[in-house]
């Protein structure tokens, strides 16, 4: 059962309506799935701790260089894509994670994703997890 | 002879001191990688480490220590791994306030086994003032059972002198399994 049945359904739309999209996941900053649409090989909530770790890594070095607030981490592998994002909700400020097998389409994923990434702050606003 | 570097790992459990540690002695402004905790706790401590701590310490004779803190939660245990990669010692640091602190000497010393067997560890107990139980005998007595040795102190990691003296221990281990 899903913490938060409304960024659920968001995570199970990306992932429909996009072939190249193999999983999403929804988690907190400090490293809690919330939601989750991925395959059975795949553990969300190793997958939050790691993405937790990688962001607040991310963070320092962008801290470090001078160059802002860290938004997106995209790891470029031989066989695909992992996008991580800052979901900016003032309430539950979390991050999600999008699996991607095709690397050409990275541009599309990433405009979906971001979309995607208003509608869950919106929705993880309106109503906080429980 | 040229100046050497080398890499500690701080860890133990969250709260432990282990961020505090290392900002008590390092001389660069320490890296953090501290997030808003989102779970209800039962203390105030509102961030918690995800990824890692650095800070740096250069020895008298002009050798570098790079301190590496791990996160304290089990589910951050990868980072254990990654960063224990070619560390030349552990501290862990042992919060007496926790509800079972022996149980937690146990899992860090299970994870950790390789390094604390090889005598390149130093397990530094917090919070023995306010928090008198359980007493340093009972630490050795987990250890021992475990087949496992390490010099254990009571220690307050805000203090610099009490972090550095940890580190002392630490090396007089390793020099003394390496003679």
């Amino acid at each position: 059962m899903s913490k938060h049945p409304e960024c659920q359904a968001h995570l199970d739309a990306l992932r429909c309506e996009h072939r190249e999209v193999a999983g999403t996941l929804l988690s907190t900053m400090d490293g809690f799935e919330v939601a989750a649409s991925v395959g059975a090989q795949i553990s969300p909530k190793k997958m939050a701790a790691m993405t937790s770790s990688l962001l607040a890594l991310a963070e320092a070095v962008s801290r470090e260089s001078s160059v802002g607030q860290c938004r997106d981490l995209v790891i470029e592998s031989s066989a695909g894509i992992v996008l991580m994002m800052d979901v900016p909700s003032t309430a539950h400020r979390s991050v999600l994670t999008v699996l991607c097998t095709d690397v050409g389409v990275l541009g599309r994923i990433r405009w979906a994703a971001r979309n995607a990434r208003e509608a869950i702050a919106q929705a993880l606003d309106a109503q906080p997890v429980s | 002879m040229s100046v050497q570097e080398y890499k500690l790992i701080f860890t133990g459990t969250m709260g432990a001191g282990k961020t505090t540690a290392i900002t008590a002695i390092s001389e660069i402004a320490p890296v953090s990688t501290d997030v808003q905790r989102s779970e209800a706790g039962d203390d105030t401590k509102v961030t918690t480490t995800a990824a890692l701590d650095y800070g740096e310490v250069t020895l008298p004779r002009g050798d570098m220590l790079r301190l590496y803190g791990t996160p304290g939660q089990a589910r951050f245990d990868f980072m254990w791994k990654i960063l224990s990669d070619g560390a030349l010692g552990v501290v862990l640091l042992v919060d007496n306030r926790r509800p079972d602190p022996l149980a937690d000497l146990r899992e860090y010393l299970t994870a950790f086994r390789d390094v604390v067997a090889g005598s390149r560890a130093v397990v530094g107990v917090g919070r023995c003032d306010t928090h008198p139980v359980p007493e340093l005998d009972a630490y050795y007595d987990v250890a021992a059972e475990m087949g496992l040795s390490a010099p254990i102190v009571s220690v307050d990691v805000r203090r610099r002198e009490d972090v550095l003296l940890l580190l002392d221990i630490l090396f007089n281990q390793i020099e003394a399994a390496e003679a």
